[in-house]
């Protein structure tokens, strides 16, 4: 090697690194994601990937097993408080977690954006069944945590407040009537349900609930 | 590591424009050492005299290639997120022609006329000019050829995706291309100075 003039010398690393470079495959090591454009616009546009804030609710009540609730928030929101049975990805862990692809999924944030902007990251990743729970955490807690019975309420309003009103004590809330006489003396608790005896982790009798395993 | 830095958030676009100038005076100072602030050096590429443009360009190809392919194999930088330019293959063909045919006639090609003009050469000033001149003049001429500047596009495209090759083998090619244009220059260089020589 002594005799080689440098030139030389640095052309044979070159042929080197090349030749290695040989057996080394692809640099973008899958950071390249292609999604399916047209399939993605029919699914916005029909709305099919919306799951409503009610319809999880009663997946929770039934105790339904077969999807994966996922909250994207940070982990300390998440310790504030979360909807039962979520497990908490942060957005940039989402990018890595190993979830299978066929796991039917329900994403959830504060709001509806960071839940979409995930949706879309799943998808582009190759999951098929990815959901956004429609409104997030703050329809959450509107509908179903603190529902209102509207003022001037219609029978059927009424009807409908009193299923309402057991999903919501179910999940530690507390419903209202607004405007109505009969509760004006007790102002609604606004305060969220604490997390170690929200019921929705119980089963209605009190039970913890058991884990189905299998299918 | 999260390379590319500037896309990742590493800094701001502030701090990019301090960035972009220390590597820019870098690579001023390196293209002078190289002796590319002279126009007749640079035009002697084109007589098959003097090959160093030749050489420092395979040089730089190189390196850069062989760097950003082993930091992406290892993870330290992600490739899907560095730029590529567009091809529309028609109009780069004639846009090259052009500035081969003003590297040739004036001895520089734009960023080795700044080079120039920066050491106090007034035939680099002139042709920055000239190039400032012509930017202005495309400008205005630009509706008038949009059309052909958009044609023949074929997007992002790279040379493994071109040519169906894995890319080990396209970064090995490489390498042998440049290595076999090495020797051919030095060669080249010999043969040549010797006619040079002859004639004088």
């Amino acid at each position: 090697m002594k005799n080689l003039t440098l030139n030389k010398k640095l052309a044979f690393i070159a042929i080197a690194l090349g030749f290695i470079g040989l057996f080394l495959g692809n640099p973008y090591k899958g950071n390249l994601l292609s999604m399916n454009t047209k399939e993605l616009s029919m699914i916005v546009e029909t709305k099919v990937d919306h799951v409503t804030v009610q319809d999880l609710a009663d997946w929770i009540i039934q105790s339904k097993m077969d999807f994966k609730l996922i909250d994207i928030r940070t982990e300390q929101e998440y310790n504030e408080y979360h909807i039962p049975n979520s497990e908490n990805i942060t957005m940039t862990s989402l990018e890595k977690a190993d979830i299978p692809k066929s796991e039917k999924i329900v994403i959830y944030s504060e709001g509806g954006i960071h839940s979409a902007q995930a949706w879309m990251l799943l998808k582009a990743k190759g999951y098929k069944g990815v959901y956004i729970l429609f409104g997030g955490l703050e329809d959450w807690k509107d509908q179903i945590l603190f529902p209102k019975l509207p003022e001037g309420f219609t029978p059927e309003q009424v009807a409908k407040f009193e299923k309402t009103k057991e999903i919501s004590k179910f999940f530690g809330g507390t419903p209202s009537v607004g405007g109505s006489a009969d509760v004006k003396s007790e102002t609604p608790k606004m305060e969220m349900p604490k997390l170690d005896n929200q019921s929705g982790n119980k089963t209605p009798d009190g039970a913890p609930k058991k884990k189905k395993e299998g299918c | 590591m999260n390379m590319p830095f500037f896309k990742y958030g590493m800094f701001g676009d502030e701090v990019s424009l301090i960035v972009a100038f220390v590597i820019g005076i870098g690579f001023g100072f390196i293209l002078e050492r190289a002796g590319f602030g002279s126009g007749k050096k640079l035009a002697a590429q084109f007589y098959f005299t003097d090959m160093t443009v030749l050489k420092v360009m395979f040089t730089a190809i190189l390196t850069s290639m062989l760097g950003v392919y082993y930091l992406s194999v290892i993870g330290w930088m992600d490739l899907s997120m560095v730029y590529l330019t567009p091809t529309n293959i028609m109009p780069q063909i004639v846009g090259g022609l052009l500035l081969g045919f003003g590297f040739v006639i004036g001895g520089y090609c734009p960023g080795t006329s700044c080079v120039s003009a920066s050491t106090g050469r007034i035939d680099g000033m002139v042709y920055l000019l000239g190039v400032v001149f012509g930017i202005f003049g495309f400008g205005e001429i630009f509706p008038m050829v949009s059309g052909f500047y958009n044609s023949t596009f074929m997007g992002q495209v790279t040379l493994p995706q071109f040519f169906n090759l894995p890319y080990g083998v396209v970064v090995f090619l490489v390498v042998l291309m440049a290595v076999g244009a090495f020797v051919a220059a030095e060669w080249g260089e010999k043969n040549m100075a010797k006619k040079a020589g002859a004639k004088k």
